[in-house]
């Protein structure tokens, strides 16, 4: 079955940076693919490719196993998106301005702008100018006009910017209705894994251009690292006995001679029996002020596997 | 309806629901009053002489008769409307990347050559328009000022030089659209407008002026009742050439450029 979004081996440089390093994503038709990485991973630069926007250096890039290529624009008429925050002409409606995106696209039915503007709840402000629009509203705007056209591919780079978190529900609503109902593809950039993790089927981890992780977003509460937090009155030397007792730890002499950060004990066996480790501290004379199991968040997670793929390149 | 007109349509819509229409209008209303007041000053010797230096300038225009004032309304939309012309391309090209609506434009199922040429079409159909209004507004400034010196044949000879010098000046402003999308904005193509002004008038005081673009549909106004033309048919091509190369940089821009 053709993907409904690939790329091969795509690259974008800009003298030495490289913005993205041969890239090869393969997302399947009605699939919510969350494309998460820090500012300046290379998503928008992806997605500007993805679009025709920008010109990749080499490798190629695929929209419904079409090759992606300025001179055949009809590749996107099954495609709606947002890039970056998105812009209207300031002094034309709301309705004028999907009037805009309707004609050009060349779509026949007229309803379709009624249509849009009372799914995206837009219908008060249909004659007010943009420019006096608020920005989730300007944002509610921008995303009519990406899907207007009822596309079946959505390229949507930080769609929720700017949206209160009524609106931010509404149009996770919207992706999902519109991908399991109408089976539309969606790729959508964000750099907060906890929004994504919400709709997203699949996720990709995108770090210096480059794709450093892939995770099946119904698996991802599996990937949680769980850690054993403790705290205590010395604990260098808490540090120092669990060390030799061999357990696995991440902080440091530093970080600990500050106070502020507890210890974590990352070893399975600990998070399994925290009784044993507080056993150990009160024979060794430094019994814990703190003991608790906690499961990292997903904001952690996310820096962790951005740590770790820095440590594997970094060796 | 097919896409070159649906975009023509847009354009014009966007274009005339900005200040841009009423701005350049009332800036270019000022050419012909301005003309009438120094033949109404050139007229009448004893208020000429009371005016000082604002005789001493109409001075300048040459004596009260039309030909000196359709020679000065040729001259000035040859050289305002370097100015004006090259602000209403500015606008239509540069607008696009200061409000950043240049991104919905891009990945459209519609041809950017399409998207330019109509840009162009609509920059040239409401210069001429301009240059037509400000022609006629002239010629009834001229009427109510009482110009000495009409005919026929003069009034057919002045309209077609005054047409020419506008739509040459209209072409000159294809490189404005350049660089408006190459510089993403309105700074770039203004400067190239403030540039090409100042050396239009240098290069025309050295006598070199019917080989510098900018300069030609001035110098082409000064022939106004003349009987023959001042500049050579080279002078028309140089002046082709250059819009032909500001039209394909633009296209060849907004096709091959990187739009980030």
């Amino acid at each position: 079955m053709i993907e409904a979004i690939s790329t091969v081996d795509l690259t974008k440089t800009y003298g030495d940076l490289r913005a993205v390093d041969n890239l090869n994503l393969s997302i399947g038709r009605g699939e919510i693919f969350g494309f998460l990485g820090l500012n300046g991973a290379g998503k928008t630069t992806t997605i500007r490719m993805l679009l025709g926007m920008i010109t990749p250096t080499s490798g190629y890039c695929y929209l419904n196993g079409e090759r992606i290529n300025k001179s055949n624009m009809d590749i996107w008429n099954d495609v709606g998106y947002i890039v970056e925050t998105p812009y209207s002409y300031p002094e034309l409606t709301v309705r004028e301005n999907l009037e805009i995106v309707r004609r050009l696209r060349g779509i026949e039915d007229r309803d379709c702008v009624d249509w849009i503007i009372d799914k995206l709840k837009l219908g008060e402000y249909e004659s007010r100018r943009v420019e006096h629009l608020s920005l989730g509203n300007a944002q509610r705007l921008g995303i009519a006009k990406a899907i207007i056209h009822r596309p079946k591919i959505l390229l949507l780079d930080e769609p929720t910017n700017g949206l209160d978190p009524a609106g931010i529900v509404e149009v996770r609503r919207l992706l999902m209705d519109l991908a399991e109902n109408e089976g539309v593809t969606v790729l959508i950039s964000s750099h907060k894994l906890d929004e994504i993790s919400k709709i997203a089927t699949n996720i990709g981890i995108i770090h210096e251009g480059r794709l450093i992780k892939e995770i099946d977003g119904g698996g991802l509460q599996d990937q949680l690292r769980k850690s054993l937090v403790l705290d205590g009155r010395n604990k260098l030397a808490m540090r120092s006995i669990l060390f030799q007792a061999g357990y696995d730890m991440s902080a440091k002499d530093g970080d600990l001679r500050k106070g502020s950060h507890p210890l974590r004990v990352h070893d399975e066996g600990a998070v399994n029996a925290p009784e044993k480790i507080a056993t150990l501290l009160v024979k060794a004379g430094h019994p814990p002020t703190l003991l608790k199991v906690e499961e990292e968040d997903l904001e952690m997670y996310f820096l962790r596997m951005i740590e770790e793929y820095e440590g594997i390149r970094n060796e | 309806m097919n896409k070159m007109a649906v975009c023509i349509s847009i354009e014009t819509k966007k274009l005339f629901r900005s200040k841009i229409p009423l701005i350049t209008m009332a800036v270019l209303t000022l050419i012909p009053f301005i003309g009438g007041f120094f033949m109404f000053i050139l007229k009448d010797p004893s208020l000429s002489e009371s005016l000082g230096f604002i005789s001493a300038k109409a001075q300048l225009m040459g004596t009260a008769d039309w030909p000196s004032y359709l020679s000065l309304l040729s001259q000035a939309i040859a050289i305002g409307g370097l100015f004006a012309f090259g602000f209403i391309t500015s606008w239509i090209f540069g607008r696009e990347y200061s409000d950043r609506t240049i991104r919905d434009l891009l990945a459209l199922p519609v041809s950017r050559g399409i998207i330019v040429a109509s840009k162009f079409i609509v920059m040239i159909l409401w210069c001429l328009f301009l240059s037509a209004f400000v022609l006629i507004l002239g010629l009834i400034v001229g009427n109510m000022v009482d110009i000495p010196g009409m005919s026929s044949a003069l009034l057919m000879d002045g309209i077609k030089i005054y047409m020419i010098c506008s739509l040459l000046t209209i072409l000159l402003s294809t490189p404005v659209g350049f660089f408006a999308s190459y510089g993403r904005g309105y700074l770039s193509p203004l400067g190239f407008i403030v540039i090409t002004l100042i050396l239009a008038q240098i290069v025309a005081t050295t006598g070199y002026g019917e080989f510098f673009p900018w300069s030609i549909p001035a110098i082409i106004g000064i022939g106004i009742g003349n009987g023959e033309p001042i500049v050579s048919g080279i002078s028309i091509a140089i002046v082709f050439l250059t819009s032909i190369l500001g039209l394909v940089s633009t296209m060849l821009w907004w096709r091959y450029a990187d739009q980030s």
